[in-house]
């Protein structure tokens, strides 16, 4: 079971977060304050942290930086009311493994939860494998089964990024940050779009589907059953 | 009762305090410095130059009579005197004892040495006229008899030179002097004037007129460039606080209208609702308006953020025809699900200072709307061409067209076209591509018509493309800024 460290301050925002992630088989741990906070990673050594960017006492970054100064690499999600593209390079530069605007939805935050303790191992293989599908990343070719699948360069970067995150939610915002590094939230559904023309590509209507989407959240790439 | 010190009472006119009349003050005392430092030099040459031509005189005499038969040395020495009007002539001849033998020299000048080049020193003159004492150039000769000879020359001539250099100074100087000062207590009074017409103006913008202006006169002089610099920057307060106030309003309006229908609708849900999936439904309903809110505050900060943190040190050199692709791989698919014809070309391959990440959002957002406007079948155009200096992003469409009374009102916030109300969006796209146009002192023209074309006219940095290696410049900033003004 998962160990979640969450530092925030507002009780209803932390109640909230952790009776979701509670729900979902984490093992929640909730400091309401920096300093309590800080002591309690330094202890306890969560799996990841959750960490509010404005907090009484102590703030969001001091901790982190205190952490990565200690040595201790466990992986932080920033939330923060501070939306500013600049306020998320900082965060990002400081130490911090993501950053989640505030409101969100409860969907993203645990699924970019997920994405944290499920890092991508640094695979050096030149290959990537999902049940039938295989990704050359040497030649840039792909193969379901014994059929080729044509791919253009951005449906590429598109199914490297899901293989390598093979059974794991990945939301629009995190397939756009990452995928196409855009710090921008588009006004069409973009990702929707260009998922929908990779989803067509490896799923032919013959095959059993390998992406599937998962409503109101984003997209999953499973090996078929 | 005593009378209060004089100096407290007394109070400089305004315009003497002023730094213009203190800078006339010190150029004028320069200016006088100057002037009596030439005068002093002229009358040093000239002094110097007279002395020298005396002195030779009279070496040159003192031989020749010296070198005469020692009875014409008499008659010689009469000669010299007697063809004297003005008197300045002297000489003597004295006996080896220092007996005056003959000439107008009364004794032997007791400080004059023998045989050395012509010396200043004091002599009394007696001729028939009388006796009186003298300053004299004079040059002494031992002859070979013993006897001396000594021939001189009265300079009073210098000292009369002094004070013809001195009323020359008094006429040229005393009147420079004051016409100067009379110049800078004009300009100061005249400055000060306009000053006085500045701060009313300007306390009538404190005061809240917001369209009064600093005055100008159309001399082109430093006042009337200030002026004009600040006419600007007034222009831009003026606009800025207009668009907040009117800001305002709608975001009170946006925020209002989806806020009230997620109340209304959870409201009546809660009322109305039978099954569980009926409430699903409504409260699915509720966080869609929610997500609407919050999209339009996320613009909305994203605009305040372009707008006024200025963020230059994001800037760097940018290939343009890059973003311009990268922008069009973006959206090919989403055009083709619309059956819209997507065309992207690049002319020219220009590298602009901008921030990168930005002018992909501009670009992306004028697609976006040209994309979303366009019906189905359409056709939408990007191209990077080049126009004179500049460097133009074109895109067409052929959707609906902004018609003229709209054009400036769609980069305002909130603004939608009567066109765009049934499309999704929260019509802030254009004000920020505005905000991001300004930023990097672009040009945004929308032009009207049936069909839509939006450009952005942007400053290639010189002779560069993006074949050359990209280093950064800072004049380019620098012309950026200029260019804002």
């Amino acid at each position: 079971m998962a160990k979640v460290l969450l530092i925030e301050d507002d009780s209803e925002t932390a109640t909230e977060i952790m009776a979701e992630l509670i729900g979902r088989g984490f093992d929640v741990d909730w400091a309401a304050t920096g300093i309590d906070g800080l002591d309690k990673a330094r202890r306890s050594g969560p799996d990841v942290m959750i960490v509010d960017r404005l907090l009484p006492g102590m703030d969001g970054l001091t901790i982190i930086q205190a952490l990565r100064k200690d040595d201790i690499r466990t992986p932080v999600l920033i939330l923060s009311a501070l939306g500013a593209v600049d306020e998320r390079v900082r965060g990002l530069r400081t130490g911090s493994n993501d950053y989640l605007t505030k409101p969100f939805a409860i969907i993203e935050l645990v699924a970019r939860i997920e994405a944290l303790l499920r890092q991508p191992a640094d695979n050096r293989d030149t290959t990537l494998r999902v049940g039938p599908l295989e990704l050359d990343l040497l030649a840039r070719t792909a193969k379901r089964g014994g059929r080729s699948v044509e791919l253009l360069p951005r449906e590429f970067r598109l199914l490297e990024y899901m293989m390598r995150r093979k059974d794991q939610v990945l939301t629009r915002a995190m397939l756009f940050e990452e995928v196409w590094n855009y710090k921008f939230v588009p006004q069409t559904n973009l990702v929707d779009v260009h998922m929908g023309r990779l989803r067509r590509k490896v799923d032919k209507p013959n095959e059993p589907p390998m992406i599937y989407n998962v409503r109101g959240a984003g997209f999953i790439l499973r090996a078929p059953a | 009762m005593s009378a209060a010190p004089a100096s407290s009472s007394v109070r400089l006119p305004e315009f003497i305090r002023t730094t213009t009349f203190r800078w006339t003050l010190a150029a004028s005392g320069a200016l006088a410095f100057c002037i009596l430092l030439m005068f002093g030099f002229v009358y040093w040459q000239t002094a110097a130059y007279m002395t020298a031509r005396v002195d030779g005189i009279l070496v040159g005499e003192s031989d020749m009579i010296a070198s005469d038969a020692p009875e014409r040395r008499l008659k010689a020495i009469h000669e010299r005197l007697s063809q004297d009007p003005r008197r300045i002539r002297l000489a003597g001849l004295f006996g080896a004892d220092g007996g005056r033998i003959a000439g107008n020299l009364e004794i032997l000048p007791s400080h004059l040495p023998m045989d050395a080049p012509p010396q200043r020193v004091s002599v009394v003159r007696i001729d028939g006229q009388g006796r009186e004492e003298q300053t004299a150039r004079a040059v002494a000769r031992r002859l070979q008899d013993g006897e001396v000879l000594v021939i001189g020359r009265n300079v009073d001539e210098l000292p009369e030179l002094a004070r013809i250099v001195e009323r020359a100074l008094e006429f040229g100087l005393i009147p420079a002097l004051g016409l100067s000062l009379v110049a800078g207590a004009l300009l100061s009074l005249r400055a000060q004037n306009r000053v006085e017409i500045v701060n009313k103006k300007v306390q009538r913008i404190i005061a809240g007129d917001l369209r009064e202006r600093l005055p100008t006169q159309g001399l082109n002089d430093p006042f009337d460039k200030l002026a004009g610099i600040v006419n600007g920057m007034l222009d831009e307060i003026e606009a800025l606080i207009r668009s907040i106030a009117g800001a305002g309003d709608d975001i009170a309006h946006d925020l209002r209208t989806p806020l009230t229908r997620v109340r209304i609708g959870l409201e009546r849900g809660r009322e109305s609702a039978q099954t569980l999936p009926d409430l699903q439904g409504v409260v699915d309903q509720a966080i869609d308006r929610l997500d609407q809110s919050l999209a339009i505050i996320t613009a909305l900060l994203r605009i305040a953020e372009i707008e006024h943190s200025r963020r230059l040190e994001g800037f760097g050199d940018v290939a343009l025809a890059d973003v311009v692709r990268e922008v069009g791989d973006l959206y090919e698919p989403i055009a083709e699900d619309k059956r819209i014809a997507f065309k992207v070309t690049a002319d020219v391959e220009p590298i602009v200072r901008g921030d990168r990440d930005l002018l992909f959002e501009a670009i992306a957002n004028l697609v976006d709307n040209a994309v979303k406007f366009s019906p189905e079948d359409g056709c939408v155009e990007l191209a990077l061409t080049r126009r004179g200096d500049d460097c133009v992003v074109r895109i067409h469409d052929s959707g609906p067209g902004i018609s003229a009374s709209e054009r400036d009102l769609v980069a305002r916030r909130f603004y939608r076209s009567d066109n765009s109300r049934h499309t999704n969006g929260v019509g802030l796209g254009l004000s920020l591509v505005n905000a991001i146009v300004k930023l990097h002192g672009f040009r945004l023209t929308i032009s009207s018509g049936p069909r839509c074309v939006v450009e952005i006219a942007c400053q290639a940095l010189e002779g560069r493309s993006a074949a050359e290696p990209a280093s950064l410049h800072g004049a380019g900033v620098a012309r950026q800024i200029a260019d804002r003004r």
